[in-house]
């Protein structure tokens, strides 16, 4: 038997999927012919799953510099009548912002859907923040699912919905989606491939104040249409019981957990229940069967209240006298579970909760004390701990030089260097957006006088990184940018960008190297360094500290999980370190507490090196001032 | 048809916890069960903690399992098996690799590893079955260090509760590993099985 994949199966056949793969197979089954992304947590691997089957489907996907990028390039396909997909995780929606909020201006004609992962509880992000709001007011319909299934469903019905009402369509998933795993049911794949058409049309297409004031009242028109729409939509369902005081309305995956609280609580046949697929628009004619039925509302959903406030203000303008909670039961902050809905419910219909919640608690609380702290770390072999050494090092030594009280300044970013703004290396004193450490450092660099060394990675340096160059070029801001280039976008998965010479249909491509970038902008000090050679790295960065005027440094080694793949592809050995404990004092831990290298333990008062963790990359034996750190 | 069946495994980042919840729902879809789970990515894969839920039944639709619902936790490592202890109730069932994996935190000084007496004895609060294995030490037996967390889906089976046929899980790993590799970890299976069998009995 063939195996059943992503890109195979008949309908009704059933596959265990993450919920990202769905989604992808949810587009797959719409026929979607291009897909652009920039990759982020939770999100990556809808863009690698279909980027990986690509060829197969006759598709064209890419890792796009950013998100507003890929939501041009799928907005360009859309406009020449091509099934479109645009994938970012929920911050990334507000790089590809300004499109956006024009795009609903100009509609749809090949189906047009943005993805935006959402992460409540900002499991891999710098905040949490609720996407509906984006879509409200860039008049884009929001579809939200429930399960991994509804999550494929959605996707494939969102490329259809923004062709019949001509507007683009926002699919919200959140991690507990696309980080979820569920069997699914496959549905037909669409082989219709249509080939693209530009056709010239300056009104809807070329936008001076002129065309926006045409377009805005057709936008509105269509939308009304998706309005009246969604009330018959298969993913708004109202349940209503017989004689139920108590009315839940529950969006998205706050259904799932509802379901199963009021099965807990033995009240399935005691309420009524509104399961909303569409939070943007909300289907209204439900929501006023609904509140005509009970005397109070429970409005589940996950973050901020957004259904909530909207379904307040339809029951203000029909004038019905029914109590409606949400945010007063339920947090703002974090992900819902079936607890916290079971609690909620259970408040307003004084029913007994199923299980002593306040004594697990207790326990929970009591166990905290007792375990270690464990933060995710940088790997053992990654450049990027040499890096941020030789940084702290170099930019010690001309603070020192400047005075006392002076202390460097090192503004982060995002990518898998921020973990080491965990102790040892301590090495981020800000970490804000994408991009945001150089733009950071040129505003600092006005405002204090400090070293001021902002640092980030590669694929951060194509996404975001170069306006701040320029910026930091143009303005005279006398700061040090180091990029850490590992030739990878590490941290959600290796994904190649264009700094690595490949594309994600596995194309080659040219190679753009951020040194040359970083010249072409006008930077007058530019060096490559490798950060394994600590001493070399550690003077080129005190050099462009002290270098009058913006200086950039190349930090340059391959990412260390990538290294071990290609070393055990070409059957290299790798060499661990060993500690010599005839020449290790094993109390001046210099190695450990400089490092923080998951590979370096105390047994007692010996400290060893686990061989089975050890990359070889030979810093300990660097900064060791006993040379007790050997090669095996 | 089962109504609810709860796993939950935890572990650190790289020994193969994400794995493990593959193959169970992999197996679950052959028996034709519906299958939810989650796991977290991302941030906690770099020797972070990682905990994956799997959850089998007719009356499952969360991806996560609440709060003292668990059948069984799998703890590929002692303190991450404590770290979700409120999973529990007196009636699940806890398997734990008793070989420890100290987080760098420990090295420098900025965290305790509780001693194996004190994780214990706080499980033992929440669930009176807790069953303790040397899965390192088994894997090794069966012919390689890397199966460990297929000895402990093994141990998971050896509780004779799952509702997916040993059968088919078995086929799963044929499946999932090269040919090579395949006897390896059936063997791995197998050993976990029998330990957690008759530590259960």
């Amino acid at each position: 038997m063939k195996e059943l994949t992503i890109s195979s199966g008949s309908p009704g056949q059933r596959l265990f999927v993450l919920g990202n793969e769905a989604i992808a197979r949810g587009a797959i089954e719409a026929g979607v012919q291009v897909a652009a992304a920039y990759p982020g947590t939770p999100s990556s691997e809808i863009t690698e799953t279909l980027a990986g089957v690509a060829k197969e489907l006759d598709m064209y996907v890419e890792w796009s510099t950013n998100e507003k990028v890929a939501f041009e390039v799928a907005l360009a396909a859309s406009i020449c009548g091509v099934r479109a997909l645009a994938s970012m995780k929920h911050v990334g929606v507000n790089v590809a912002h300004d499109p956006l909020m024009t795009a609903g201006y100009i509609g749809a004609k090949g189906g047009l859907v943005l993805l935006s992962a959402d992460d409540p509880s900002a499991w891999s992000s710098q905040n949490e923040q609720d996407n509906r709001y984006i879509a409200e007011q860039g008049y884009i319909p929001v579809l939200e699912p429930s399960s991994v299934q509804e999550a494929k469903d959605m996707m494939a019905d969102a490329f259809k919905l923004s062709e019949q009402f001509g507007q683009l369509f926002m699919l919200r998933s959140v991690t507990r989606i696309g980080h979820a795993r569920g069997d699914i049911t496959l549905g037909e794949i669409s082989r219709e491939r249509r080939k693209g058409q530009f056709i010239k049309d300056r009104t809807r297409l070329v936008y001076t104040p002129r065309e926006a004031r045409i377009n805005k009242p057709l936008m509105l028109e269509r939308f009304e249409g998706i309005k009246k729409a969604v009330n018959t939509l298969p993913y708004n369902q109202l349940k209503l019981a017989d004689g139920a005081k108590l009315g839940i309305i529950a969006c998205g995956l706050s259904y799932s957990y509802t379901l199963e609280a009021i099965k807990w609580l033995e009240i399935e046949d005691k309420v009524s229940i509104l399961k909303i697929g569409t939070p943007h628009p909300l289907p209204e004619e439900l929501v006023l069967k609904l509140l005509k039925s009970v005397k109070e509302v429970l409005v589940a959903e996950e973050l901020d209240p957004f259904v909530e406030l909207h379904v307040k203000a339809i029951a203000g303008e029909h004038n019905i006298p029914v109590k409606i909670h949400g945010k007063d039961l339920l947090p703002r902050i974090g992900e819902l579970s079936t607890r916290k809905v079971t609690e909620a419910i259970a408040h307003l219909t004084r029913a007994k909760t199923p299980v002593d919640f306040a004594s697990i608690d207790k326990l929970e609380q009591e166990t905290a004390p007792l375990l270690p702290w464990r933060p995710p770390a940088l790997c053992p072999g990654c450049p990027h701990r040499a890096s941020h050494y030789a940084i702290r090092v170099a930019s010690r030594r001309v603070a020192r030089d400047l005075g006392k009280d002076i202390e460097p300044i090192y503004p982060g970013d995002i990518g898998c260097y921020a973990l080491g703004y965990n102790p040892p290396q301590e090495a981020s004193d800000t970490i804000i957006c994408m991009g945001g450490s150089f733009g950071i450092a040129s505003g600092l660099a006005h405002v204090v006088e400090a070293p001021i060394v902002a640092h980030l990675g590669d694929s951060t340096f194509f996404h975001a990184g170069i306006p701040p160059l320029v910026n930091a070029v143009y303005n005279k801001a006398n700061i040090t940018m180091v990029i850490l280039d590992n030739s990878a976008t590490a941290m959600t998965g290796f994904q190649p960008h264009p700094g690595t010479g490949y594309t994600a249909m596995g194309d080659e491509t040219v190679l753009l190297k951020p040194e040359d970038i970083a010249r072409a902008c006008g930077v007058k000090f530019v060096e490559v360094v490798d950060p394994f050679n600590l001493k070399e790295a550690t003077e080129a960065i005190e050099k462009a500290i002290r270098f009058p005027g913006p200086a950039v440094v190349v930090s340059r080694r391959l990412c260390a999980i990538i290294e071990q793949r290609e070393k055990k592809k070409r059957r290299e050995k790798v060499i661990p370190y060993r500690v010599d404990q005839d020449k290790c004092n094993g109390k001046c831990n210099a190695c450990i507490e400089l490092l923080g290298c998951p590979a370096l333990i105390k047994e007692g008062t010996k400290t060893v090196i686990d061989g089975s963790l050890c990359t070889g990359c030979g810093l300990c034996a660097q900064v060791c001032p006993y040379k007790a750190i050997v090669p095996e | 048809m089962v109504k609810e069946f709860n796993i939950l495994i935890t572990g650190v980042g790289g020994q193969g916890v994400i794995l493990i919840s593959e193959l169970l729902g992999r197996a679950a879809v052959t028996d034709k069960l519906r299958v939810r789970g989650s796991e977290i990515l991302g941030m906690a894969v770099r020797g972070g903690s990682v905990t994956s839920a799997i959850r089998i039944g007719e009356e499952v639709y969360g991806p996560l399992i609440p709060t003292g619902k668990c059948n069984v936790l799998v703890g590929m490592e002692p303190s991450e098996a404590l770290r979700n202890i409120a999973c529990l109730s007196k009636s699940s069932l806890v398997i734990i690799n008793t070989a420890v994996t100290v987080p760098f935190t420990v090295s420098i000084g900025e965290s305790k590893y509780p001693s194996q007496e004190e994780i214990l004895r706080q499980l033992g609060k929440a669930s009176s079955k807790i069953v303790q294995m040397d899965a390192a030490k088994i894997a090794q037996e069966a012919g390689s260090r890397l199966a460990t967390n297929i000895v402990m889906l093994g141990a998971l089976f050896g509780t004779e509760q799952l509702p997916i046929k040993i059968d088919t899980i078995k086929e799963t790993i044929r499946e999932r590993f090269p040919a090579k590799l395949a006897p390896v970890n059936i063997r791995a299976f197998d050993l976990g099985y029998e330990a957690c069998r008759q530590a259960v009995k």
